[in-house]
Formats: structure tokens, C-alpha cells, sequence
């Protein structure tokens, strides 16, 4: 609860910030400083000192799972805001206003990642899009940011549409909004449709808003034109928190109902699993723009974080919390640096190793860790997902984390692809000049990374402490 | 066949007749119109469950100020017949085929529910949608999301703003 | 007559008591439906080419109609409709004012903090600022 109100409240602060300031620095520094207190607020959480004791009515379950995704989602943005900070102010004249959007995701997060109700998912749900709506088309006087913003805007809204269709579905069938499948007895609702169809269907509807919004195939048509055209900076945010927080609510939601979606469901998630590696890895091979590699590579990921709907057991909900580590950091410093090129496409990295050794390392080991190379964290949110499928079905998955294995080497091709261009190509990069607090930062992160891949238990021992 | 079925065959009716109207004009603003009318249609059917708060919220908020904002929508997009997007003989087909088979899965899959087979919506009856039940529920268990829906709120007029606010 | 005798008892909620309204309804557009065609119908018609033209104070027009309007308009209408949803919630706030205490003041002061908010947020900003 803390964190939902604080989020609130932290974009109800910047909201007002940017009536009495317009200086860009005072208002990235309350920025920052807001979020601290966001995150203090969610760690005492886990003491159990709460701001205000409100009676939820059951409608909202906090517990460690969700309050350590919540941390890690605040960590991840107050990376993003040391590393990125500067450039969200250059968007637009809006300053404090995008800052008070992020807060306002930050909050449909902290919903997202404690609903027990499908009235709070969905709450949760527009309150995290809306937002991001908007971010998308920040850059006003970009024609691709306006594109890119209303094609979101519009999908997003025929989602949600599908999402509310299947939650009047569930109620019809049961009588109320609660996730858990205990039908009502006492609603008239429940004695008239207590029936075998509606449940499914209703299950199937939601599923496939929540996959519209993690991005998965057939349902990622969406994704390189927005993530193309937003503003660079909240691409680095959009891809990161807010997708990874589809998974958990994808999590609440299906851990115990996963059954209930039919036998179908048993090819169903296979399925979008392959298609989404497929499309993802194998577009992203084709792409000339670094920016637009990382949408499809993005996708990419969201194959393997699909993994926990598979295997759906306590291993692959400790690999959905590393996973989205390992991919949020070091998606958020890959993007950190893009923003700073001129240059987009490939050949404009060309040669950065030898104008920017530290970057180039830097972006080596981001790039290192999405591909899933051994000693980055990357490699072990993979390997807690896979391994979490052959914990769930044996030989059976066996055929699927080969396909998985094999997209992710193809993944090596493209993520590669950046760092030869670094390191072995000659060429001039053209890169905004970066202060030393930057390149601190960027290694700092990149040396957390290398940490979680030599110490992955570190992180998840949070969880039980 | 009584008056309370009379009335909701006629307004099933005109919701589905209005409804592919909004899909046919040629004009977009026949077609906000059109919309006005499934609204209207709908809002009856709400009555006809005894929801009565919502069949007028319904009028209100969706026929009143929600369609307002469709036509300046409309009138600040200019649309004119040049601008008209040439119509793909193939996109039309398989538009038609994939709405087609949603339809029929949806169809088959309602008519094989033999639960709901012969089941009457409660009609003329039920306190569930008075103004006086939803009240007390929404300001006694469903306060929580009610406070949080005004964050959705804030985030929209801030949104308006960024995106509305000539620079 | 069972129907109106329904209609006209106040203290049964129900479908029924909408009939009267209804008619009101039906009666209303029956009414203009009538006068429009009654005007068509009784009315003198010459229709000449000369008739039938667009025109101002005897000036030919010229252009479309169809200008694309400023986003003013746009940006106060997306504000009124917050501000419309955020009234439709007091309706079921003042049907049960006495029946819920100060619990539920204290929610709808709560909500309505936060539009007021907004509200001071959107004017320092000049939103609703129509000159520029």
C-alpha cells in the first residue's frame, strides 16, 4: 500500500513542481529524490510499517513476491533516472509532467503487483498504459512520435476493450471480480451462469489482453513502430518496467487458474512461445537500426519471460524476478547510451571503442547479458527459465527449451553485431559528450550485472529473508 | 410474449441496426450519430434490467460529453473524400473471415452453454442497479478503487495537458 | 390501464416507472417528426437553380466548411468530460449521504481532494487559458 500511495503522491509532487520551477536540474533532482522516498516507503513495507491502514476488502494481496518486483522496479527507474535523467528533460518543454507520468506508472506498477481483484487489474492496468500513451508521443513535433503514439493509443484501447470483455465474462461466470476461481454461491448472477463456458472464455479473453501488453506474438504488430517512434529515453522505460510488469500480473492471475483456460491451454503457451522467439530473433536479425533491433530483440525476450506461464512453479517465479533484473538493467543502460548517438544504425557505433573505450565496455557487457552469455546476469535468467520448464514437465518441455536454446543463438548474432561494430570497424561515432558521473554510473551498473551473473542467489535470497 | 420482451427485441434491434450503421456510413459524422442512437438503445436495455443509475450515466457521460469530444475529433481531422483511404478488396475479405470465425466460436460456444439455455435476464426486477445499492457498495467495499481511479484521472488531465497545451 | 396505474406508483422502483418518460420520449420526436413534415408538406415549394445555392448577405461562397478547428476546443471538451464523470459519482454519494457516515465523507472529500488538485494544477498551467 505504501508504494501505491507514495507513487501517487510522488506524481500528484512533480505535477506541481513544474508549476513553480522550470529549471530542469531542480526538477530532476526532486525527481530522484521523490523516488527514494518511494523506494524507502517500499522497503519499510517489508518490516510492516505502513503510512496509512487502509481496509482493502481483500481486493489487494501484499506480499513478498510482489514487493520485491516492486523494488526492483524502483531500482530499475532510479537507474534510469541517474543515467537518463538529463536526456527526459530534453524531450519537451513538459519537463516535470513526463516525470510525473513515470510516476504514475510506477503506480499502476505497485497495482499491478498486488491485485487480488479483476477490478484492480484493470485498474492497474489503464493506469500504467495511460500514461505511457502520452510519454509515447511526448516528442510533439516528431511525426513519428505522433504516429507512433496514436497506433499505441489505439491498439492499447482495442486490448483493454478485449480485457473488460473478458472480466464481464469471469463475473457473469462467477459473481464477482475476485482472481480466485471459487464461484459465488449467493449471487443470482452465479445460479443463472455458473456454467462451463464462460469461465474459459472469459480466461481466454484475458489472456490475450495480458499478452497484448507484455508484447508477445500474434499480438507484437504494436511494438518496433512504437518502440521505433517514442522518444528514445521512454523507449528505455516502456520496454523495461512496464513490460516486465506483465509477467507478474500474467503471474497473479493465471498461477492457479492456468488449468481453468481449457486443455487448449496446453498448446495455446507453447505456442506463443515459439512464435514470439521466432519473430522476434528472426526479424531483429534483419534490422538496421539499433533502435529497432532492440524492439524486436525485446520481443525476443518476452519468449523467455512467457516461459512462467509454461512452467508456472517456483523456480520459474524466481526466473521471472531475475529475468526482469537482468533484462530491465541492462536494457536501461543499453538505451542510456543509444541516446546518446547521433547515429542509430549500426555503422554509427562504428569505432566507439576507440573514442569511448569505457562505454564500449560498458554497452559490451549490457549487450553481453541480453544475449545470455555465461557470467552475466543474463545467462541465469535464462537458465532459472529453462530449467523451470524442465522442472515442470520433464522430457516432455525438453523439445522447447532446444528451440529456445537455439533462438537464443541467434540472439548472439545480432547483439554481437553492435559490439563488432564498436570494436572492430573503424569510424568516427558521432556521441554527445557525457560527464564523468554518467560513466560512473554506467559501469557501476554494468558491474552489477556481472555480480548477479557470478551470484544470482544474492538477489533472490531477498525473497525469503 | 409481453410488453417487457416486445420492448427488447425492438431495442436489441435497434442497437444491432445502429450499431452496423456507424460501420456503413460513409459520413463520419452519421456515424458519431449513429453511435448516439446504439447509446440510447443500450440505456434502455439498462432500464429494462432496472439498472437505472447506469442507463443514465450511459446518456450523460457517453451520449452527452463522450461524443462531443468523438466530433471534434472528427472536425479537427478534416477528413474529406480525397483523403478517403482506398479500400483493399483483400483486407475487406479477410477482415470478414477472421470477424466471421470470432463470431462463430463466439455463437457456437453460447449456444452450446447448456447452462444459459433457456435463462432469462432478470427483468423489471433485482435492486442490484439502483442508484441507492451501487452507491452504498461503491463508497463501503469498492472504496479502494474508487480513490485509485482518481490517480487514472489525474493522469489523464496531466496527459491533456502535455499533449493539448499549445507550447 | 395496469400499466399507467404501475407508472404512477412513486415508491415501486422499477422498469415501469420509466413509461411515462418514455412516452415523453416517443411524444417528443413524434412531435418534430411531425412539424418537419407537416412544413414540407403544406408549405410553398418554387425550387430554382438560383434557390438552391449556398450563400451570405448575397456573397458566392468559396472553400469548405470543413476547416480543422484549433485544439482549444478539444483540450477544455477531454476537461470537461474528467470533471463530468468525477460529478456523476456524487449521485450515489448523496442518495446514501446520511446512511454512510463519515467514512464515506471522508472518502468522496478524499476523491474530490484529488480533482481539486488536478483542477488547480490545469489553471496555474493555463489550460483553460483561451488566449495565448
Amino acid at each position: 500500500m505504501n508504494a501505491i500511495i507514495l507513487s501517487a503522491l510522488g506524481g500528484i509532487v512533480m505535477m506541481f513542481t513544474g508549476i513553480f520551477t522550470q529549471n530542469k536540474i531542480v526538477i530532476k533532482n526532486i525527481a530522484i529524490i521523490t523516488l527514494l522516498l518511494l523506494l524507502i516507503g517500499n522497503l519499510l513495507h517489508f518490516y510492516g510499517i505502513y503510512m496509512l491502514h487502509v481496509d482493502v476488502k481483500d481486493m489487494l494481496q501484499f506480499n513478498n513476491f510482489g514487493l520485491f518486483f516492486n523494488t526492483i522496479a524502483f531500482t530499475s527507474t532510479l537507474i534510469y533516472f541517474l543515467l537518463s535523467g538529463t536526456d527526459i528533460t530534453k524531450v519537451g518543454i513538459n519537463v516535470a509532467e513526463y516525470f510525473a507520468l513515470i510516476f504514475f506508472v510506477l503506480c499502476g506498477v505497485s497495482i499491478l503487483t498486488s491485485f487480488h481483484n479483476l477490478l484492480m487489474l484493470f485498474l492497474g492496468i489503464e493506469i500504467l498504459s495511460i500514461p505511457l500513451y502520452i510519454l509515447t508521443g511526448a516528442d510533439k513535433k516528431n511525426l513519428k512520435s505522433n504516429e507512433a503514439a496514436l497506433k499505441y493509443f489505439l491498439m492499447g484501447s482495442f486490448s483493454t476493450g478485449i480485457l473488460l470483455m473478458g472480466i464481464a465474462l469471469l463475473y457473469g461466470a462467477s459473481g464477482n471480480f475476485s482472481i480466485e476461481s471459487v464461484p459465488s454461491t449467493t449471487s443470482k448472477v452465479a445460479e443463472m451462469a455458473n456454467s462451463s463456458i464462460l469461465t474459459p472464455l472469459g480466461l481466454l479473453f484475458v489472456f490475450v489482453a495480458l499478452l497484448f501488453k507484455v508484447s508477445a506474438a500474434p499480438f507484437h504488430f504494436w511494438v518496433p513502430d512504437v518502440y521505433d517512434g517514442a522518444p528514445s529515453v521512454f523507449t528505455s522505460f516502456m520496454a523495461t518496467i512496464a513490460k516486465a510488469v506483465g509477467f507478474i500480473a500474467f503471474i497473479f492471475l493465471f498461477e492457479s487458474r492456468i488449468a481453468e483456460l481449457g486443455p487448449s491451454s496446453r498448446i495455446i503457451i507453447p505456442f506463443v512461445i515459439i512464435l514470439t522467439l521466432l519473430i522476434g530473433n528472426i526479424t531483429a536479425v534483419f534490422q538496421q537500426s539499433v533502435k529497432r533491433m532492440l524492439a524486436y530483440s525485446s520481443i525476443a525476450q518476452a519468449g523467455f519471460m512467457l516461459f512462467v506461464l509454461y512452467s508456472n512453479n517456483d523456480i520459474s517465479s524466481e526466473g521471472i524476478l531475475l529475468y526482469s533484473v537482468a533484462y530491465s538493467f541492462a536494457t536501461i543502460g543499453i538505451f542510456a547510451i543509444l541516446i546518446k548517438m547521433k547515429d542509430y544504425t549500426f555503422e554509427g557505433y562504428n569505432g566507439l571503442a576507440k573514442k569511448e573505450p569505457l562505454i564500449a565496455a560498458a554497452n559490451t557487457i549490457f549487450l553481453l547479458s541480453l544475449a545470455g552469455i555465461p557470467l552475466t546476469a543474463g545467462f541465469f535468467a535464462k537458465y532459472y527459465m529453462l530449467l523451470s520448464a524442465i522442472k515442470a514437465n520433464g522430457q516432455n518441455a525438453l523439445w522447447l527449451v532446444i528451440v529456445a536454446v537455439l533462438f537464443a543463438a541467434v540472439s548472439v548474432y545480432y547483439y554481437f553485431r553492435v559490439i563488432q561494430a564498436m570494436y572492430f570497424k573503424e569510424g568516427n561515432p558521432e556521441i554527445a559528450t557525457t560527464n564523468t558521473s554518467f560513466k560512473v554510473i554506467l559501469l557501476a551498473l554494468a558491474a552489477i550485472i556481472i555480480f548477479i551473473g557470478l551470484f544470482p542467489t544474492v538477489v533472490l535470497n531477498f525473497l525469503y529473508f | 410474449m409481453n410488453a417487457i420482451e416486445i420492448l427488447f427485441w425492438l431495442l436489441s434491434a435497434l442497437a444491432i441496426i445502429s450499431a452496423m450503421m456507424v460501420l456503413l456510413s460513409k459520413n463520419p459524422v452519421h456515424s458519431v450519430l449513429w453511435l448516439i442512437a446504439v447509446f440510447f438503445a443500450i440505456s434502455g436495455h439498462y432500464i429494462l434490467l432496472n439498472a437505472q443509475f447506469l442507463a443514465i450515466v450511459n446518456i450523460i457521460v457517453y451520449a452527452g460529453a463522450i461524443m462531443v469530444l468523438f466530433l471534434f475529433v472528427i472536425m479537427l481531422m478534416n477528413l474529406n473524400k480525397e483523403s478517403e483511404p482506398k479500400r483493399n478488396f483483400w483486407r475487406i475479405l479477410i477482415g470478414i473471415i477472421s470477424g466471421g470465425s470470432l463470431l462463430m466460436i463466439l455463437v457456437s460456444l453460447i449456444r452450446q452453454a447448456t447452462e444459459i439455455n433457456n435463462k432469462n435476464a432478470l427483468m423489471e426486477s433485482g435492486n442490484i442497479g439502483l442508484i441507492k445499492t451501487l452507491g452504498k457498495l461503491l463508497f463501503s467495499d469498492y472504496v479502494v478503487p474508487f480513490e485509485i481511479s482518481s490517480v487514472l484521472f489525474l493522469s489523464a488531465m496531466v496527459g491533456a495537458v502535455v499533449i493539448g497545451k499549445k507550447e | 390501464m395496469h400499466w399507467l396505474l404501475l407508472a404512477s406508483d412513486a415508491t415501486n422502483n422499477s422498469a415501469y416507472s420509466y413509461f411515462p418518460i418514455g412516452i415523453q420520449l416517443i411524444f417528443a420526436a413524434g412531435f418534430v417528426a411531425f412539424m418537419i413534415a407537416l412544413s414540407q408538406w403544406v408549405g410553398p415549394k418554387r425550387k430554382t437553380n438560383d434557390k438552391l445555392q449556398n450563400f451570405t448577405s448575397g456573397i458566392a461562397s468559396h472553400g469548405d466548411a470543413r476547416q480543422p478547428m484549433a485544439i482549444k476546443y478539444f483540450l477544455v471538451a477531454i476537461l470537461f468530460v474528467l470533471f463530468d464523470v468525477e460529478v456523476i459519482f456524487f449521485y450515489p454519494y448523496a442518495v446514501n449521504f446520511r446512511e454512510l457516515g463519515w467514512a464515506g465523507f471522508g472518502a468522496v472529500v478524499m476523491f474530490v481532494s484529488f480533482f481539486l488538485l488536478g483542477f488547480i494544477y490545469i489553471i496555474k498551467k493555463g489550460a483553460l487559458k483561451w488566449e495565448d
